[in-house]
């Protein structure tokens, strides 16, 4: 089992390694003279050719590709997150910011996809194939189809701007978070039903199952102890799928509705050429998204132990 | 099978022969009439510059759909290639394009896609580019494991044995095994680009105006939102039945494929 | 003259070839016997030249085995197509891959000589009974002419009145194209009346290697005798009075 979890973790390693080479790469291979950009971003006016050389002699982008990743990556292993290269200010607190904004969005979000649709794929199971339950399938395959930027820029148009219920731009108040957070638990709600319900089914559907009803083992035994924890493997592989959703949604969503946050950050960087910024973000999802799929993976083959070695 | 073969035709004649459905040149300005909600000279209406909508939609079908369709075959190409090389190549390609296969899934794909796209330059090259780096690894993944698993099966012996090249045991024995479960995953990643590339095109990083790309429409329609609200609705509707069309057909794929192998 | 000299191979973690010789010669048929798990998948691999031996050699007059034309009939017959190509493509690869022309007489003669209607090689793996796609095996292992085939327990998917026809085929086909025959089985029976030499394979070491007379007759190994009785028992040995 140790061998196991270190084998996972080393290949999370090599993944992470390779991950942060790409994404320097990247960045690296953009076009335009990023010294040039950012002196004009500083500098404005007053930009020469003297200042883009100092610019760049002082933001080590004449040192060539691999000094200058180390001068990344270095930093980075200790959580220096290094400085914008528009403003000069170290990254890391505003990215902190920006995550305490997308946190709450993201939570809420995820609460609202999982309060809706777990009662609904438990209940529309009860009887499969009824009424209930392709209904449910149906709204789950729409809402599946649905991008989140439609969603939201509709909820706003019904709730905010036809309705006046609610607010739509910005992240002053709490009320705030109600629509981006619906757009979001909408579309978690859309793909976790369909996921669950099927989850769901299958384990019903299990071989030894009558078996032990014929026993007489009650029926909620029966769910608690073999039909939850077969069902419960799809949907943990699915919380990993879910975040990606979210860190996405995210992004359509903050600039949708104005709010500050992870997804604003990024895009706000991409547009004022902010690499270190951008790098940062990047980084950052990437490290989230290995190590939650790490943890799935973990809980996935304690969950079923007959699964073996499938991924070399 | 023969469902995609339909759905895919529909579309592609919608995306080539949509534009001649068009009352209207999609980028014919008319002041005059911008802004008008539907009527009977504008079936849906014209958007701030006085385009028709209409036909505007049409032909961004050629985009929102067209370029889809290219990026998901590239991404098939390429996955496909890569998922192969690791069945086939020894343990060392193995665990070479695995980890490549890993690295590339590291990232949400849709923020790769913003940060490439964005970061290369608006356009429509940088968004193919984007679209298909982060959609290759699906397929890599699902050949390999087929790849793997028809490696002791008693003609791929055989075909080895009589010292077939292997190119030519890839293309006759693994492909038409490989094919059903491909396109399966491949109408989940056509929906995937098409959502892709509306999204990409609403945050301006995509294809550019005055291009009629869905996404690009949405995002005109938003400044408009408070005085022609309908403008917002034709474009997301086309995404939506478009992405819900194809996914319906993806599963039924699917439930049909599972079938078959279970005869295998 | 095939030779295996000396082969030890190891599969992960244990040797499942310890100290394995042979030798074959053209026109010969060697049987190699062993129950289940003595390392017989692992000979046929090896002697193939599929998998590399931890030590050892195994050459075909005096080549490395990989080098020279070989054939494979496998146990179950219809496994060994793709399902999805006519029969008649299956059995023309081994000459299409060596780039050359299909030799529309050779195919006749082996037909006939495996008596195989000429229209059934147009159907699918999945059109034809077992028996007849075992005897298409065989056509294709033979079909460019290779000078040593190797038989992976040939007869077991048949039932028993298309066994004893097939392994007369088998036999003829061999007097005629004069081609070294390896059968691997755990058919004791079969292995008597078909071949000329037994090997007895056990947990991966030749216990015992004899002509198959002299075997049936009197087995030098403890295990060798066990092996014959009980293939007395069942029936499968005939006693010589």
């Amino acid at each position: 089992m140790i061998r196991l979890i270190a084998s996972l973790f080393l290949r999370a390693v090599v993944v992470l390694s390779g991950a942060a080479l790409a994404t320097f790469a990247l960045l690296w291979h953009a076009p335009g003279d990023p010294a040039l950009a950012i002196a004009l971003a500083r500098y404005d006016a007053m930009v020469t050719a003297e200042v883009v050389d100092q610019v760049r002699a002082q933001s080590g982008l004449d040192a060539g590709f691999w000094p200058a990743f180390q001068d990344w990556i270095m930093p980075l292993l200790v959580g220096d997150f290094g400085q914008s290269s528009v403003t000069g200010r170290a990254v890391w607190p505003e990215l902190v910011t920006a995550i305490s904004y997308t946190m709450p969005l993201a939570l809420t979000g995820l609460l609202i996809g999982i309060l809706i649709s777990v009662p609904l794929a438990v209940v529309a199971t009860q009887r499969p194939g009824g009424w209930l339950d392709r209904c449910a399938v149906a709204l789950a395959s729409i809402g599946a189809a649905i991008p989140a930027y439609w969603l939201g820029l509709l909820l706003i148009l019904l709730f905010a701007v036809q309705l006046g219920w609610l607010p739509a731009m910005g992240a002053r108040s709490p009320a705030h978070v109600v629509l981006p957070a619906l757009t979001l638990g909408l579309g978690v709600a859309a793909s976790f039903t369909r996921i669950l319900r099927s989850g769901i089914l299958e384990a019903r559907g299990q071989p030894f199952l009558p078996a032990f009803r014929r026993r007489g083992v009650a029926g909620r035994d029966i769910e608690r102890d073999h039909v939850a924890p077969h069902a419960a493997i799809p949907v943990v592989t699915v919380f990993g799928l879910e975040l990606a959703f979210l860190l996405e949604g995210a992004v359509m969503v903050e600039v949708i509705f104005a709010r500050p946050g992870l997804g604003s950050f990024l895009v706000n960087a991409i547009e004022a050429r902010d690499f270190p910024k951008v790098q940062a973000v990047v980084i950052l999802a990437a490290v989230l998204f290995v190590t939650v799929n790490l943890l799935i993976d973990l809980i996935y083959r304690a969950l079923d132990p007959r699964i073996g070695e499938r991924d070399a | 099978m023969r469902s995609v073969g339909v759905l895919v035709t529909l579309f592609m004649v919608l995306a080539l022969f949509g534009p001649l459905l068009a009352p209207y040149e999609p980028t014919q300005i008319n002041i005059p009439n911008r802004l008008s909600p539907p009527n009977a000279e504008w079936l849906l209406g014209t958007d701030a510059l006085g385009r028709d909508i209409l036909s505007r939609l049409l032909h961004g079908a050629r985009w929102s759909l067209g370029l889809a369709f290219l990026v998901s075959v590239i991404g098939l190409c390429i996955g496909t290639f890569m998922g192969l090389i690791a069945a086939l190549g020894g343990k060392l390609a193995d665990w070479i394009v695995m980890r490549t296969t890993d690295t590339f899934l590291a990232f949400p794909d849709l923020v790769a896609a913003v940060v490439i796209a964005g970061v290369l330059g608006a356009g429509t090259g940088s968004l193919i580019f984007a679209l298909t780096v982060t959609g290759w690894m699906r397929y890599a993944r699902v050949s390999r494991g087929i790849g793997l698993s028809l490696q002791t099966r008693g003609y791929i012996v055989q075909a080895r044995l009589a010292g077939l090249s292997p190119f030519a045991i890839a293309r006759w024995h693994y492909l038409p095994s490989l094919l059903p479960s491909l396109i399966v995953v491949w109408t989940g990643m056509f929906a995937r680009a098409i959502l892709g590339i509306s999204a990409l095109g609403f945050l301006g990083f995509g294809v550019q105006p005055p291009i009629p790309e869905w996404g690009t429409m949405l995002l005109d329609a938003r400044i408009h939102m408070r005085s022609t609200p309908l403008q917002m609705i034709w474009p997301g509707f086309a995404v939506v039945i478009c992405v819900l069309a194809i996914n319906l057909t993806g599963d039924a794929l699917r439930d049909a494929v599972v079938e078959q192998e279970h005869k295998d | 003259m095939l030779s295996v000299d000396q082969v030890f191979v190891r599969r992960g973690a244990a040797l499942t070839l310890q100290d394995v010789s042979l030798s074959l010669a053209p026109n010969r048929t060697l049987a190699v016997v062993g129950e289940s798990g003595a390392g017989k998948s692992t000979l046929i691999s090896a002697v193939l030249g599929l998998v590399p031996c931890t030590s050892g050699q195994i050459t075909w007059a005096n080549a490395p085995v990989r080098s020279c034309r070989r054939a494979l009939v496998l146990q179950e017959p219809r496994s060994a197509f793709n399902p999805r190509l006519s029969l008649r493509r299956s059995v023309m690869e081994p000459v299409v891959a060596q780039g050359k022309a299909a030799d529309p007489a050779r195919l006749d003669t082996l037909c006939r000589g495996l008596e195989i209607p000429p229209d059934l090689l147009e159907r699918s793996p999945m059109q034809v009974s077992v028996g007849q796609a075992q005897r298409v095996g065989i056509l294709r292992a033979l079909i460019a002419a290779p000078p040593f085939v190797l038989f992976d327990e040939p007869l077991s998917a048949l039932d028993a009145v298309t066994q004893k026809h097939t392994a007369r085929l088998i036999a003829e086909l061999q007097r005629e194209e004069g081609f070294a025959a390896l059968i691997v089985t755990h058919d004791l029976g079969y292995a008597a009346a078909f071949s000329d030499d037994i090997a007895v394979l056990r947990d991966g070491r030749i216990e015992e290697l004899n002509a198959s007379q002299a075997f049936v007759e009197a087995p030098q190994t403890v295990y060798g005798r066990t092996l014959r009785d009980a293939a007395f028992a069942l029936g499968a040995l005939e006693r010589v009075a």
